[in-house]
């Protein structure tokens, strides 16, 4: 006997329980929190780096405090040891996230691609694998001393290190182009860190631009700046 | 006040048709309750049989069309305990036609001191109905609106308020208080939305199951006459199947769109609701339909549809043609002295502000001497040049700025500087399947709830008394009287899908897809649909004479027969085909239609938005009160082809607490 | 005037897609693109071929039925309008207009132009209501909500639910649709007591089904009620705000 043709199956009961992973705003909220703590390192390390226009003395006494600011109530270094541990915790959680969003997003998507603006937004895995990469650089290059570092690297003499590392032409402009790409995964992720913590309120959001604006534009003005600075002499 | 119940019904006698075809039936019972209507439905809700609690799972409901009607109705049954298919051709509740209502939904609350109160309602009701619908019906409509705008701002409808606090209201058409709640100029779609959320609240219990993208073809009717539980198609997958219940609730909305160019959404149809009928559930009063006069006329012949404009664009447009037919000038080329400002003329005291029917009648009027503008020559201006002068740019934005902008992307024409064009448009029907008190049909087991019955509005609907009826009956009626019916079925064995009378049903349905499929023709159904509209247009609509209606009658039976003809669909018929489910329905149209021009033929007076130009005197309406107080109940008796007969069956209307008077607007 | 479509077929839910290119003649620049897809249809019926299954309804932009993608943007080239509204005059007579479905994994293909937007309304099941039964509910002018909070859940609430926002969006996120809804809800008074768990419930299945939201904007572009951006913003925020147990508030 031929079962009677049936109709597709009505919608009934609970909606299917989604399954155990986590939920998509948690990786939002884990994204946007680390993605502050950077954001707010990358200001500091960035007012630091106005000491470069002091002169030699104020870079390095600043890179000297930086190693021995706790000391004697904590060990040597154990600050800026601290530091680099929530740093690269940080720093892990919020690749991850976006991997994990990233990979959810092209499903959730389909096949055909969505005909969308070129804006910041869509530019933020892009800009963000670079800055990884530049992260890498840079720790190698005037913090270990190791590969990319210019030969005359010496550890301590911070000063010295970053002048000669950036007098090379083609790290000078990798440097700035870094910088920029900084300030515009900045633009849009201040804005969006401020969206995904739940800014619903007109005046809230309108400040979260200014702020994401500010950001981006000091480090244009402060970071980027420098390695052209050296380049043309003018901090040598 | 005392009640003297009027003794007509005694005397009464079903009167006889001039009309080809039609013979007298019975008298109906609408089964209201006995005495004062004011207290006629707190002594009916009393008397209802109740299903205990622990029973209720045991029963299953059908209710179709997940409107403001169909919605509550499944909702409310559900909150109840009761089982609930829900079934909707939509890909979703919430899409249901209740969503494009813009106005308001009235309510007899009487907060302010502006005089209102429930008896004001009921007498504004019926009165606006010209008294052609029941007074008892009108109190329950008023009594329980206060209950419906409580609940539907506890599903969180977000009603404007005051700045206090409280809700606002604001005034409509045909009345002299302010009684109207409203949502912006989406009310529909906020109480909609909020009866689709019920409706999924209930799904996520498990006692409703939702069908959606699935049309109801066919009824079980069991070997007692009992409707069992109906036939569908499953859009997606062309598969037809039964689906069995307790009981069949109706809420498929109205018919307007019986004449193509109508307000209605494309999808709108009678199918449903007739193929009950053709299964023996009456209709009642088809011909009572109403045309709202500030639609936009569709540019080209082939757009059916007719986007409405609100009504308040009529306090400060004036409206006119030019004095003489066919005169093609652009508006502005011509002189004040050639222009015919005809309401203002005509109705000196109301002016542009004329009700809806008159407005629709005077246009039409305009327009069939051939004074109608625009490239089809089917609509007057509705000119804003003195409003600029009195008001400026400024001021008209603040106050229309929406509706110039909507009329601009659907014209590509500026309304600041040209006139707009607008024709009155099918709109809303009052008749519908024909129900007692309790919303049953003349069918046990089948129930019909909100625009596909026929209760409330009789000739003619007031502004913002549609979502209140749907909402009245589907939460607040529904629940009662199912539940009455069922109370009377406990233990009675159910039906199995291998009844004869299941497989009956069915073969039906498949017979019928098949018979349309099979037509050899070469013409899609839409085209017979415009050619059904045209006729209804010239024939049925706002002014009917035993002439247009006797031609439309013969085209509209001359247009069925080609359609059996030449109809072509192409396609099998398994999955999704737009063109057959549109084939469908345009075939029950074509039914419909000819007995909208029936009923209307039949019913010598003119009353509300049934003007007959034989039964009017200076152009206005003249009701019939000794010979045609009641309500016309149709019953169509099957033939092969040619006119159909039919039996009109009639149920008289008495009114005890609302006196009988002219309306009149001059 | 004349134009060229380029119209998506696709025979059921399972089978392969294709273009398909067709001349349609004696079009007027009033008539909407769902006009034009009118006119095709009969002359596809004419023609001895099935007509292109495509879904609309009310015609005057309420229902949000009429989700199609006319040459990639959702509902066609005017932004914030739906696509019964989308009329022939942003083309030039002798076009080549693409018409494809809302394109989103969410939405399944039907056929056609018609997809199915079953999880959208899967999110609306699991919260967006009140436990409010059908005569139990206070009265209504005793539930004081001022004029602006009304006007302000009056904006979100607007959303048609016609799906453009996810079809637009790059990340096939429904953010723009689920915040508008949460942010509705929680701003009347009458519906705060179920906030959080409606927030928590709404947004384990929004997820479940919907990409991240990356604030990319595109949703707003296309929304035919306009929404705000910000609506989006209310999905973090109500969902942060039920990490708070019912037990330790008296709101919910």
């Amino acid at each position: 006997m031929t079962s009677a043709p049936t109709l597709r199956p009505p919608r009934c009961g609970p909606v299917p329980a989604p399954s155990r992973e986590m939920g998509l705003w948690v990786w939002k909220v884990a994204m946007a929190l680390t993605g502050g703590v950077w954001a707010l390192f990358v200001l500091i390390h960035l007012f630091g780096n106005l000491k470069v226009y002091l002169g030699a003395h104020a870079y390095d006494g600043y890179a000297h405090w930086l190693r021995e600011v706790g000391y004697p109530l904590v060990p040597h270094q154990s600050v800026l040891w601290a530091l680099r541990v929530v740093l690269l915790v940080c720093l892990v959680v919020h690749i991850t996230a976006a991997l994990v969003l990233r990979s959810k997003s092209r499903r959730a998507r389909g096949a055909v691609k969505a005909a969308a603006a070129p804006t910041v937004s869509r530019w933020m895995t892009v800009t963000g694998i670079l800055i990884a990469v530049f992260i890498v650089v840079h720790v190698l290059d005037l913090t270990v001393g190791a590969g990319v570092a210019s030969d005359h690297f010496t550890q301590g003499s911070a000063y010295a290190n970053l002048v000669a590392s950036l007098s090379r032409p083609w790290m000078g402009i990798f440097y700035t182009l870094i910088m920029v790409l900084v300030a515009a995964h900045l633009w849009h992720g201040v804005v969006l860190a401020f969206n995904d913590l739940g800014t619903t309120s007109k005046r809230w959001r309108a400040v979260a631009k200014v702020i994401a604006g500010c950001v981006a534009v000091a480090i244009v003005l402060g970071n980027a700046v420098i390695p052209v600075a050296i380049l043309v002499g003018l901090i040598r | 006040m005392t009640i003297q119940q009027q003794t007509t019904t005694l005397g009464f006698v079903v009167p006889t048709s001039r009309v080809v075809g039609v013979s007298p039936g019975q008298i109906v019972d609408g089964h209201i309750p006995e005495g004062d209507p004011r207290t006629a439905w707190e002594r009916r809700r009393a008397d209802y049989k109740l299903v205990s609690t622990g029973n209720r799972r045991k029963f299953t409901v059908i209710v179709v069309g997940t409107g403001l009607a169909g919605s509550g109705a499944a909702a409310s049954l559900a909150e109840l305990g009761f089982n609930v298919v829900a079934i909707t051709y939509h890909d979703a509740a919430r899409r249901a036609h209740s969503v494009a209502a813009q106005g308001g939904i009235n309510a007899a609350r009487g907060r302010k001191v502006d005089g209102d109160s429930i008896r004001r309602f009921v007498v504004d009701t019926i009165k606006g109905g010209d008294f052609r619908a029941r007074e008892a019906d009108a109190y329950r409509l008023a009594q329980e609106s206060i209950r419906v705008i409580d609940h539907m701002n506890a599903l969180a409808v977000p009603f404007g308020r005051e700045y206090g606090g409280t809700l606002a209201t604001r005034s409509f058409g045909g009345v002299q208080v302010s009684r109207t709640y409203y949502s912006r100029g989406q009310t529909g779609q906020q109480l909609q939305v909020a009866g689709a959320q019920a409706l999924l609240r209930q799904v996520n219990t498990g006692r409703v199951a939702l069908h959606n993208r699935t049309e109801v073809l066919d009824y079980v009717i069991d070997d007692a006459g009992e409707v069992r539980g109906v036939v569908v198609r499953d859009l997606v997958t062309g598969v037809i199947a039964p689906i069995l219940g307790d009981a069949v609730v109706l809420a498929t909305g109205g018919y307007g769109s019986i004449f193509h160019k109508s307000t209605l959404a494309v999808s709108s149809n009678a199918s449903a609701a007739w193929r009950a009928h053709q299964r023996g559930a009456w209709f009642a009063n088809p011909s009572f339909i109403q045309f709202h006069p500030t639609a936009l006329p569709a540019p080209t012949p082939e757009q059916a549809k007719t986007t409405l404009m609100s009504e308040s664009l009529r306090n400060d447009g004036r409206i006119w043609v030019p004095r003489t037919a066919g005169d093609d000038r652009d508006p502005g080329q011509i002189p004040e002295a050639e222009r015919d400002y005809y309401l203002e003329r005509m109705y000196p005291a109301f002016g542009n502000l004329t009700p809806r029917d008159i407005a629709s009648r005077a246009a039409t009027a305009q327009i069939s001497a051939g004074r109608g503008v625009g490239p089809q020559h089917d609509s007057v201006y509705l000119d804003f040049a003195d409003a600029m002068d009195r008001l400026g740019h400024d001021e008209l934005e603040r106050r229309y700025g929406n509706l110039f902008e909507m009329y601009a992307h659907a014209t590509g024409e500026d309304p600041y500087s040209t006139p707009m064009r607008i024709a009155p448009a099918a709109h809303f029907t009052m008749g519908g399947l024909w129900s007692d008190y309790d919303l049953r049909s003349n069918l046990p087991g089948l129930f019909t709830a909100g625009e596909s019955g026929w209760g409330y509005h009789g000739a003619n609907r007031l502004g913002a008394n549609s979502l209140l009826s749907a909402c009245v009956d589907g939460w607040f009626t529904i629940p009662n009287s199912v539940a009455d019916h069922l109370a009377r079925r406990l233990g009675r064995t159910p039906l199995t899908p291998g009844d004869p009378c299941v497989a009956a049903a069915v073969e039906r349905a498949q017979q019928r897809t098949a018979a349309l499929l099979a037509v050899p023709g070469s013409t899609p159904p839409r085209e017979f649909h415009r050619r059904l509209g045209v006729i209804l247009y010239r024939g049925c609509s706002v002014e009917r004479s035993q002439q247009s209606l006797t031609t439309a009658r013969d085209e509209v039976v001359e247009l069925r027969e080609e359609f059996w003809k030449d109809l072509r669909i192409n396609g099998t018929g398994h999955g999704l085909s737009i063109t057959l489910e549109q084939a469908g329905r345009v075939a029950d149209f074509l039914d419909l239609a000819e007995l909208l021009c029936v009923d209307a033929l039949d019913r010598e007076e003119s009353c509300g938005a049934h003007f007959r130009v034989e039964h009017s005197k200076d152009g206005e309406a003249v009701r019939d009160d000794d010979n045609w107080s009641f309500v016309s109940v149709w019953e169509s008796n099957p033939t092969e082809s040619g006119p159909r007969q039919f039996t009109r069956h009639a149920e008289p209307l008495d009114f005890a607490t609302v006196h009988m008077t002219t309306r009149s607007y001059a | 005037m004349k134009l060229t479509l380029e119209v998506y077929r696709q025979a059921s839910p399972d089978a392969a897609g294709h273009f398909e290119s067709h001349q349609v003649d004696g079009l007027d620049p009033t008539m909407s693109i769902l006009d034009a897809l009118d006119t095709l249809n009969d002359q596809l019926v004419r023609d001895g071929k099935e007509a292109v299954a495509f879904e609309s309804d009310c015609r005057e932009g309420i229902c949000g039925v009429c989700g199609l993608t006319v040459n990639s943007r959702p509902h066609g080239p005017t932004p914030n309008m739906t696509a019964c509204h989308q009329r022939l005059m942003s083309f030039h007579d002798g076009d080549t207009v693409r018409l494809e479905p809302l394109r989103s994994a969410a939405f399944p293909v039907q056929r056609d132009l018609i997809v199915a937007r079953d999880h959208l309304d899967d999110v609306v099941q699991s919260g967006a209501w009140v436990s409010i039964d059908a005569g139990t509910a206070p009265d209504a002018d005793t539930v004081l909500t001022t004029a602006e909070v009304s006007e302000r859940a009056l904006t979100f609430a607007a959303c048609i639910g016609c799906g453009a926002c996810v079809a637009a969006c790059p990340n096939g996120s429904a953010q723009l649709f689920v915040g508008a809804k949460l942010a509705h809800l929680a701003t009347l008074p009458i519906s705060q007591p179920e906030a959080r768990k409606r927030a928590r419930t709404m947004v384990a299945v929004a997820d479940a089904n919907f990409g991240p939201c990356s604030l990319h904007g595109e949703c707003a572009k296309v929304c035919p009620q306009s929404i705000p951006l910000a609506a989006v913003a209310a999905v973090p925020k109500e969902r942060i705000r039920a990490l708070r147990t019912d037990a330790h508030s008296a709101n919910g």
